[in-house]
């Protein structure tokens, strides 16, 4: 039925997906792959089609058109096939609310034939003091590492993590964190759609960026920053007596900007630049205060697409 | 673990856990048996009625014990005025009076002596009785008096009709109320399961479709036999009602009832988009079969408007069959009519829902 999946098969291929609803196109012709024991990024503002596309992936909607493999399997046509193998954590889900936290990971675990203790996962997902505190008492990002942690209670190959971190403090942000990159450490891989620039930065392998159901670029955070901003900024407190003029005749400097007593030099030659504004400034007897660089983000590169921020 | 078992466990203590859903289907329906069984069991034949005795002789005071030494019957002393009055509050049914010269007359035996009785007609059945309970009692002291043996006594020989008490008529009423609640109101925990998206993270695990609706039936069912073990239970204990049927029989009857109306709750659930729709689909449902479907009195009591009405309705066709195989009540249609009706509504309610049930 499925060809058997190896490191080197990607274990997600969509290719044109489509998916419509009356005349809004929430998917509109998405196509990427992601890559055995990595971790893949969909970032994007709300109503970008993330959430819609991950649901096609785990089984969970039909597709207008398009094809998806996940795991090998042909998950149009047969999602039960591809159920037992994959971890899910939905997007503000919620879990028996008169159940407590251990009554729900047990029940859910009696639904998989392999799956990993709930003791464990209980402490993975720091929980262990909220055992026997009914979900519905628990707070948003605690209910949240419990619904990531039910996304692993069958020992997953892929997990789908739809905003696993909204609604919680940095603290438990950054502990979720560790946890991604130590499913990634297991060799598992993961998908995750966030609209939090940082945490796309420091978990994904590759990024894609959607908007309005399409993917706009895909690759890499640096891939996705150079192929947009060639230069980086040389910035410092603007010195009385350097001249633009001087300035823009800096080896290197492609442009220059002012912004809030700041000059922002643009440079492909970030070393030169600053060498010769060191040189410049010691000869009019200064010193550059709060010299820096700094580098383009993902932030930046969503501006450049889209022409607007990504929280709104 | 076995997930059906498992997510039937976790059904029950969703449900035990939340107070109104315990109330509504354990409480409420043993509220009712014990408030009618209250009312109108027991003592149904107890009176008061007042006694004037405005004469005070030997032949007032036979009159007095004539009336004093019959089952059930209270007599409570007092003067004519307060004793009417007494009657306006429900104190006492009716007022004797017997005047002054009540001895005298009877001993003269020229004319009847008079015994004034206030009665209360709009009370008609209270009224009545009270007219025969004056004359039987009367009569009796006529022939003391008078010493001739009667002509013609008669001989009170019972049958036993299917004349129910009101409680016996009630209990299987109340059980089929109880069922229909129990299978309906499953509309509300599965709407507000799927508003939640529990079915749609459901759906990503591989837990079938079959055994999601099983644990679900599988918790109703259990409630509806915790029903009928408390409801019978009152019934027979507190109140005497004596179960006459076979038990396989009201078991298959009481089955083939819940499933018919978890059926429905599943039909309520398919069209109810949120948890307030769902409570409101119930309510609009579960009313009109409490009182038209005859669980509170007969249905050939009812006009024949709401007869027909009644004849269309599903909880009609439960509680006459339970009150046919629990209590030998009169039946209302034939007991195989019964089954074959709650046969259709589960069959059609399953069709409707398998039709339009979302599950996200």
């Amino acid at each position: 039925m499925t060809s058997p999946t190896t490191g080197a098969d990607p274990v997600i291929r969509v290719s044109d997906l489509q998916k419509h609803y009356g005349e809004t196109r929430a998917v509109d012709g998405v196509t990427f792959e992601v890559a055995a024991g990595s971790v893949f990024g969909l970032l994007g503002p709300n109503g970008a089609g993330k959430t819609t596309t991950v649901e096609v992936l785990e089984g969970l909607r039909t597709p207008n058109s398009g094809e998806v493999r996940v795991l090998g399997v042909d998950v149009i046509r047969h999602p039960d096939a591809l159920k037992p193998r994959i971890g899910v954590s939905l997007q503000n889900a919620a879990l028996y609310p008169k159940l407590t936290v251990v009554e729900v990971l047990d029940l859910f675990r009696s639904f998989y034939p392999t799956g990993r203790p709930t003791d464990e996962l209980v402490a993975l997902m720091d929980l262990s003091e909220k055992r026997t505190t009914r979900t519905q008492d628990l707070s948003g990002g605690q209910r949240q590492r419990l619904s990531v942690a039910l996304a692993l209670v069958n020992d997953p190959e892929l997990v789908f993590l739809d905003e696993p971190t909204t609604g919680m403090d940095p603290a438990a942000r950054r502990s979720l964190w560790d946890v991604v990159l130590g499913l990634k450490s297991e060799g598992r891989s993961v998908l995750l759609t966030t609209h939090y620039m940082e945490e796309a930065e420091v978990l994904c392998d590759r990024i894609a960026i959607m908007d309005h159901g399409r993917i706009l670029e895909e690759g890499t955070v640096d891939e996705l920053i150079s192929r947009r901003f060639h230069e980086r900024a040389v910035r410092f407190d603007a010195i009385d007596g350097l001249s633009d003029e001087q300035l823009a005749a800096m080896p290197g400097v492609a442009s220059l900007k002012h912004e809030d007593g700041e000059v922002l030099l643009y440079t492909g030659d970030v070393p030169a630049t600053i060498g010769a504004v060191l040189d410049a400034s010691e000869a009019l007897g200064m010193e550059p205060a709060n010299l820096g660089v700094r580098k383009p983000t993902l932030e930046d590169v969503f501006l450049d697409l889209t022409g607007r921020a990504l929280r709104d | 673990m076995d997930a059906l078992l498992l997510l039937t466990v976790a059904n029950i203590k969703s449900f035990v856990r939340d107070r109104a859903a315990l109330f509504w289907t354990l409480a409420f329906p043993l509220i009712f048996v014990i408030l009618f069984g209250s009312i109108f069991s027991g003592g149904g034949n107890d009176r008061s009625i007042g006694f004037a005795d405005l004469d005070g002789t030997p032949a007032s005071g036979q009159l007095k014990s004539a009336f004093g030494g019959i089952d059930g019957l209270t007599l409570v002393d007092g003067d004519e005025a307060d004793l009417v009055a007494r009657m306006g509050t429900g104190e006492v049914a009716a007022v004797i009076v017997v005047p002054q010269g009540y001895g005298e007359a009877v001993s003269a035996k020229a004319a009847p002596a008079m015994v004034t009785v206030y009665t209360d007609p709009s009370q008609s059945q209270a009224d009545s009785a009270t007219r025969q309970l004056v004359g039987f009692v009367l009569s009796a002291v006529n022939q003391a008096v008078s010493g001739q043996p009667p002509a013609v006594a008669p001989a009170f020989e019972s049958v036993q009709t299917n004349d129910l008490s009101f409680i016996s008529y009630l209990v299987p009423s109340i059980l089929g109320m109880s069922l229909m609640q129990v299978g309906v109101f499953a509309a509300i925990p599965l709407v507000a399961d799927r508003q939640k998206l529990i079915l749609k993270r459901l759906q990503a695990t591989p837990l079938r479709r079959w055994q999601l609706v099983g644990s679900n039936v599988l918790m109703r069912l259990l409630i509806a036999v915790l029903q009928t073990v408390i409801i019978v239970g009152v019934g027979t204990l507190l109140y005497d009602v004596q179960i006459s049927g076979s038990w396989p029989l009201i078991g298959a009857l009481i089955l083939l009832g819940s499933l018919a109306f978890i059926a429905l709750g599943y039909v309520i659930a398919s069209f109810a988009s949120t948890e307030d729709a769902a409570n409101g689909m119930t309510s609009a449902v579960q009313f009109p079969l409490m009182f038209l479907s005859g669980t509170f009195f007969p249905i050939d009591a009812m006009p024949d408007a709401l007869k027909t009405v009644a004849r269309l309705l599903p909880l009609t066709y439960l509680g006459d069959g339970l009150r046919q195989v629990m209590v030998d009540g009169t039946p209302f249609v034939p007991l195989w009519v019964c089954f074959a009706v709650l046969a259709a509504w589960l069959v059609v309610c399953f069709g409707i829902a398998a039709r339009f049930f979302k599950w996200q």
